[in-house]
């Protein structure tokens, strides 16, 4: 009885999971199950029953055609890519890499000139004016920035957007002539990828290292060692960001529609945590600065949030590949 | 054995006439088409099924569903007045066609 169910279940494998299908199938089943038995009580041997039975089901296409069920649904949307959509999608997620970036960048980078400039009002360098005067500029000078970058994200965001049907739903077939073109391309880049990711993490890790050494040599310096480090953090961010996105754009061509119902989902959760967390980052920057003053301690918070968000894609990345 | 091919304008006759009988399921008007016919005419699941979905988007029969003795739910069908009238035309549609046909049949090959 097995075979039979199973070679029912094949037949309508392919049909829509609609309430009208499943109660036909059942329905089928239930006549194929009487007649089996019919056929074993007149002493036919198993093999003998199912074989009547199966042969006596007929042909799929019949119930196709009668319950007017279009498979081409799924068929009809998913178009094969030309070379120049390919082109097309590689260059805006380049473009859009490099705006999501520098956002990133300018979020870290404004408040590493926020700090250099309370060290140089500090020092009295800029003369006749106080430090609170320096406080002022400088923060609305990391506002700008901030405000710039979160035009960037919403900017990269849009033009991303017209790919949607590559980057996140991956309704495309590729040629294979194209798909080989990518795989080629792709493994192109894997050492400049290997190699930038490596430098970033090195950076990162070696940006307090230089902060430590300047305050070792000189404790005045302090300031001007959190502004090299701080700057140190964005180099690596970018490179995070720009060449991580670069690989993910030929990564999503080549996976193209199987195994990306996890994936699209990373996109998003590693995106979506992204353009929240280095905002956030700012605002726990200004508040603690503002209001308990911990300005000398505060701009931590950037290589920490650095170091947390590529811990974070990483081990996220990893996982849900391991799922798979 | 007949093809499908040949019969298939007259599967919704067949099935009219049986259900003309009494209510009925799947299974058992298949297996009283078989009797009928004296097994020269097996309905496949699928064409029987195809059948029971277009008459009834037609209205000439309807379905309903019946508890059996021993517990199982099935989908019962039985024919209306319009399926009925309907059943009566085919009657006379294939009074016509036989008499037709019967004119292009030469008795010695018979």
């Amino acid at each position: 009885m097995d075979t039979i169910i199973n070679y029912v279940d094949n037949m309508f494998a392919s049909l829509p999971k609609s309430t009208e299908m499943r109660q036909l199938r059942d329905e089928l089943l239930a006549n194929m199950e009487e007649k089996y038995h019919e056929l074993k009580l007149a002493g036919k041997t198993d093999n003998e029953a199912i074989g009547i039975v199966i042969s006596e089901f007929g042909n799929i296409d019949e119930i196709i055609e009668e319950f007017g069920i279009s498979q081409e649904d799924d068929v009809a949307t998913q178009t094969f890519l030309t070379e120049r959509e390919v082109e097309d999608y590689l260059q805006v997620s380049k473009k859009s890499g490099q705006w999501i970036g520098i956002g990133a960048v300018l979020c870290i980078f404004g408040s590493a000139m926020f700090v250099l400039l309370l060290g140089l009002f500090e020092k009295g360098v800029m003369n006749g004016l106080t430090v609170e005067t320096g406080m002022y500029i400088g923060v609305i000078l990391l506002l700008l920035c901030v405000a710039v970058a979160v035009g960037l994200f919403i900017y990269a965001g849009m033009q991303l957007d017209k790919y949607k049907y590559i980057s996140v739903k991956g309704n495309f077939e590729l040629s294979i002539d194209l798909k080989s073109k990518i795989k080629t391309m792709k493994d192109a880049y894997q050492p400049t990828f290997t190699l930038f990711m490596i430098v970033g993490v090195v950076l990162i890790i070696l940006s307090p290292a230089v902060l430590l050494t300047m305050i070792f040599f000189n404790e005045h310096l302090a300031n001007f060692g959190v502004f090299i480090m701080l700057t140190l953090v964005s180099v690596a961010v970018y490179f995070f960001v720009y060449f991580g996105n670069m690989y993910g754009a030929y990564d999503k061509l080549l996976k193209g529609n199987a195994q990306r119902t996890k994936e699209k989902n990373e996109d998003r959760v590693i995106g979506a945590v992204a353009s929240i967390v280095w905002p956030l980052a700012v605002i726990v920057f200004l508040i603690s600065g503002f209001i308990y003053g911990l300005w000398y301690l505060n701009w931590i918070v950037f290589p920490i949030t650095g170091l947390l968000f590529a811990m974070f894609s990483g081990a996220y990345s990893s996982l849900i590949r391991k799922e798979e | 054995m007949i093809s499908s091919d040949v019969i298939r304008g007259y599967n919704d006759t067949i099935i009219l006439y049986l259900l003309l009988e009494k209510q009925s399921y799947g299974y058992e008007i298949s297996k009283r088409i078989k009797e009928l016919s004296n097994g020269k005419y097996v309905i496949k699941e699928t064409t029987l099924y195809s059948a029971f979905n277009r008459l009834l988007k037609k209205g000439y029969i309807e379905s309903f569903h019946k508890e059996q003795t021993f517990g199982k739910k099935r989908t019962y069908y039985r024919i209306t007045e319009s399926g009925l009238l309907y059943y009566q035309e085919k009657c006379r549609e294939w009074e016509l066609t036989k008499e037709v046909i019967n004119q292009f049949i030469r008795e010695d090959y018979l």
